[in-house]
């Protein structure tokens, strides 16, 4: 009678514990842009955003399934994952005691445009260099 | 002697199982109270390196610089919380670990800004679902950071799989790469200028963890 009610209880904890364990949801999968080695080659991607493991459409969304064609996302589309530009300012702030910082320059303020230094699908170029091409080097690190 | 303790125990079942049931819940509540009382950033600071990190953990939202002013602990995100035994063993070992370095080791050699590009692997994922539990449909996140959320979901289990610290660089502690800076300069230039920077955030990581 005994191991009867252990048993009981114990087939009880069983169940419990399993469906636990269910529930996983089931993952949707979009229709992408296959992104082939020459693609990658034509278009390469900076590393902080390869190793998010993008799609095109990810970026350039509505515009389209030829590479081609696609345009440059602008500011918005910069903005709309990298919050705003104060913000981007402010994770530089100690470069601020030193008046460096290139998210708020002492000539620009927080308001330059993302791609007068930052390109995805080329180097970037920073802007500081066309002045200070001396020192910028030692305020801060290659423009991602 | 066994045999005695054994027909004692035999003789005595109801009083056998309430103290087993006693000595049970004594152990669990010792268990939970060493847990919980070594999981702060009081407790952790004592040893582990990481001045730089409660001070930018202090001004963020999780640090309890919100409007609510709620805090989460270092432990509720930077230990895995799958099952309670690793979740032991993680706090066990890092404590051994960080003590040594702490005591015996040269902390002033770690370099702190190189190993933020380990951050998805200090903060669990499953720690960060446990209070944003809707963060796939919650409609105050904006429409960009919901189809980001999806593609988190959609490369989970693969290859690819990234971390919620990912993307949420500074996440936890706001103005981490500033408040490094101030304790350790990454560029030879600023060495000696950010001093003055240093002295506040210590004076006021000096206050908050007296609060």
């Amino acid at each position: 009678m005994g191991s009867k009610k252990t048993l009981l209880a114990l087939g009880f904890f069983l169940i419990l514990g399993v469906m636990s364990l269910v529930g996983s949801e089931v993952k949707a999968s979009s229709p992408q842009l296959k992104i082939t080695p020459e693609l990658k080659e034509k278009f390469p991607m900076k590393p902080h955003h390869e190793k998010l493991a993008f799609k095109c459409v990810d970026c350039h969304e509505g515009q389209g399934d030829d590479p081609e064609n696609f345009k440059a996302i602008d500011d918005k589309g910069c903005l709309s994952c990298h919050k705003t530009k104060q913000y981007l300012a402010d994770r530089l702030k100690f470069m601020d005691a030193l008046h460096v910082n290139p998210h708020n320059s002492i000539h620009d303020g927080p308001k330059l445009y993302c791609d007068e230094c930052h390109f995805e699908h080329k180097k970037s170029e920073n802007m500081c260099l066309s002045c200070h091409s001396n020192d910028v080097k030692i305020w801060m690190r290659p423009t991602p | 002697m066994i045999k005695k303790i054994f027909l004692i125990i035999k003789s005595n079942i109801l009083l056998t199982a309430l103290v087993g049931v006693l000595v049970g819940l004594l152990s669990s509540w010792i268990l939970y109270e060493g847990l919980h009382r070594t999981s702060g950033d009081k407790f952790c600071v004592v040893c582990h390196e990481m001045k730089p990190m409660v001070a930018a953990y202090e001004n963020d939202v999780h640090g309890g610089a919100g409007k609510t002013g709620i805090k989460v602990t270092c432990a509720t995100c930077h230990l895995p919380h799958e099952n309670v035994i690793a979740y032991i063993a993680t706090k066990a070992r890092n404590g051994v670990v960080e003590g040594a370095i702490h005591f015996f080791g040269n902390p002033d050699k770690i370099d702190w800004q190189a190993n933020r590009a380990n951050r998805q692997h200090f903060v669990k994922d499953e720690a960060c679902f446990g209070c944003h539990t809707n963060y796939r449909t919650n409609e105050s996140i904006s429409e960009q950071g919901r189809k980001m959320h999806e593609h988190y979901a959609s490369l989970e289990g693969t290859k690819n799989e990234i971390g919620c610290a990912s993307c949420h660089a500074e996440v936890g502690h706001k103005g981490l790469r500033s408040m490094l800076n101030y304790y350790k300069p990454e560029y030879e230039f600023y060495k000696g200028k950010l001093d003055k920077k240093k002295e506040e955030a210590e004076k006021k990581l000096a206050e908050d963890l007296k609060k």
